[in-house]
């Protein structure tokens, strides 16, 4: 399902994970551990991280320094509050499992599971 | 000018009872597919109608205008209105008038409709672009996890698509739980609800207070909902998937691993008002194979003579 943007998605993970300002020579370096990579992929990966607004990069001599410009949480936190937003208005378009319900709802169901033979709802 | 009309007319009756007259067909769920094509067709009917009904309006108002200049222009002017007066300029200025209100009217609808179906598709293809970075890959699924206490998951369509499941969903599901709740989301993308959901949605923010397109918006997606249930029960099972649809919605672990007797008991759901209820009663106790078809067949037919009915009419009005 990442299929197109893995490798965004890989370095994002690591830029997250890593302390403080990350140069592509250091992403690179960690990257080849895992899997055979080219420094220029490396390279302009980050490059469109930083034109699409996820890393913010300052000159440091002839590098870039990258750092994220907000923190996983708070990509998280955004996301779930337009994805759990109550109003039926929402304008992206997502496909939820189930809505949660309330408690009566809930018990009604419970007690019907729990009439089958096999099954233990709590 | 009868064949306008009786098309403006159907298109009309259409857009006011269409959901009147479908809505227990479907409502059951007992043949998914075939409701959801009902549902398209008889929009695409009203629409179709309507257009075709405009169109020989213009025709009309382009045949009959020179005649009828002549006759507002000398209840207005009398005997000040010669050939030259209503041969002039009233006969282009009229036609051009109504062209231009029928044109306008299908502009703001087309313009209501591309702005709220834009606006969708960039959000949506923005959350699937966010959710697949922030969030952590859940090995083995396609899916991405975000940190967050409340029990959801749901799909996003976009290039790619994003199937998200919260840490709360993980800690109240079991594997087999968790295997339907990826199946129903799958089923949404595979199936491409997606695109049905923001072509009505489209649709209903084009022609706001036309029930046929505000009912239509809901009947589609609860549709969906039940496509996907069924897709998620064949590849996991019923039992886990009830099971997943209780502990998301609650937020409580539901054990789910015992298979229970494939057959409902006696009782029924009390209300089938509720959305959950009336997902997990069809799923619980789902229609004979003979109720399935004979509802398909009926739908079928529906959709084949809401699509024709336009078609028809204005063939026969014509003469």
């Amino acid at each position: 399902m990442r299929g197109f943007g893995e490798l965004e998605a890989v370095v994002m993970d690591r830029v997250w994970d890593h302390d403080g300002p990350v140069t592509v020579r250091d992403l690179f370096d960690k990257l080849r551990e895992a899997r055979p990579i080219a420094y220029t992929t490396v390279m302009s990966t980050m490059d469109n991280l930083h034109r699409k607004g996820w890393l913010a990069r300052e000159r440091d001599g002839k590098a870039y320094r990258y750092t994220a410009v907000a923190s996983r949480e708070e990509y998280s936190a955004r996301l779930m509050r337009e994805a759990l937003a109550e109003a039926g208005d929402a304008e992206a378009v997502l496909s939820h499992f189930v809505a949660s319900m309330d408690g009566d709802q809930a018990e009604a169901l419970r007690a019907v599971l729990g009439k089958f033979p096999g099954g233990r709802p709590s | 000018m009868t064949a306008a009309l009786v098309l403006l007319g159907y298109a009309a009756v259409a857009a006011w009872c269409g959901p009147v007259l479908l809505a227990p067909l479907t409502s059951g769920g007992t043949s998914v597919r075939p409701g959801l094509t009902a549902w398209l067709s008889a929009m695409a009917s009203a629409l179709l109608s309507a257009a075709l009904g405009m169109a020989f309006m213009i025709g009309v108002a382009v045949a009959d205008w020179p005649a009828l200049t002549q006759v507002l222009c000398r209840e207005v002017a009398g005997k000040m209105c010669t050939p030259q007066v209503y041969q002039s300029a009233l006969y282009p200025a009229g036609v051009a008038i109504a062209a231009a209100a029928v044109v306008l009217a299908a502009l703001v609808a087309l313009w209501r409709y591309g702005r709220r179906t834009q606006r969708a598709v960039a959000r949506t293809r923005l959350h699937a672009r966010t959710a697949l970075l922030a969030g952590r890959a859940l090995p083995g699924t396609g899916a991405v996890v975000l940190n967050d206490p409340r029990p959801a998951a749901y799909c996003v369509a976009g290039r790619p698509a994003a199937i998200v499941v919260t840490s709360g969903a993980l800690a109240v599901l079991d594997e087999p739980q968790l295997g339907a709740v990826l199946a129903h989301e799958r089923a949404h993308l595979a199936g491409r609800h997606h695109l049905l959901a923001t072509v009505t949605r489209g649709l209903s923010a084009a022609f706001p207070r036309l029930p046929l397109f505000a009912e239509g918006t809901e009947q589609v997606s609860r549709l969906a909902e039940l496509a996907a249930d069924d897709a998620a029960a064949r590849a996991a099972g019923r039992w886990a998937l009830v099971t997943a649809l209780l502990a998301i919605a609650t937020g409580r672990a539901v054990p789910g691993t015992a298979v229970p007797a494939t057959t409902f008991p006696g009782t029924a759901l009390a209300a089938a008002a509720f959305a959950v209820p009336a997902r997990v009663e069809r799923l619980l106790r789902p229609p004979g194979r003979g109720t399935v078809a004979v509802s398909g067949l009926a739908l079928g037919l529906v959709s084949g003579v809401l699509i024709l009915l336009p078609v028809l009419l204005a063939m026969v009005a014509r003469g």
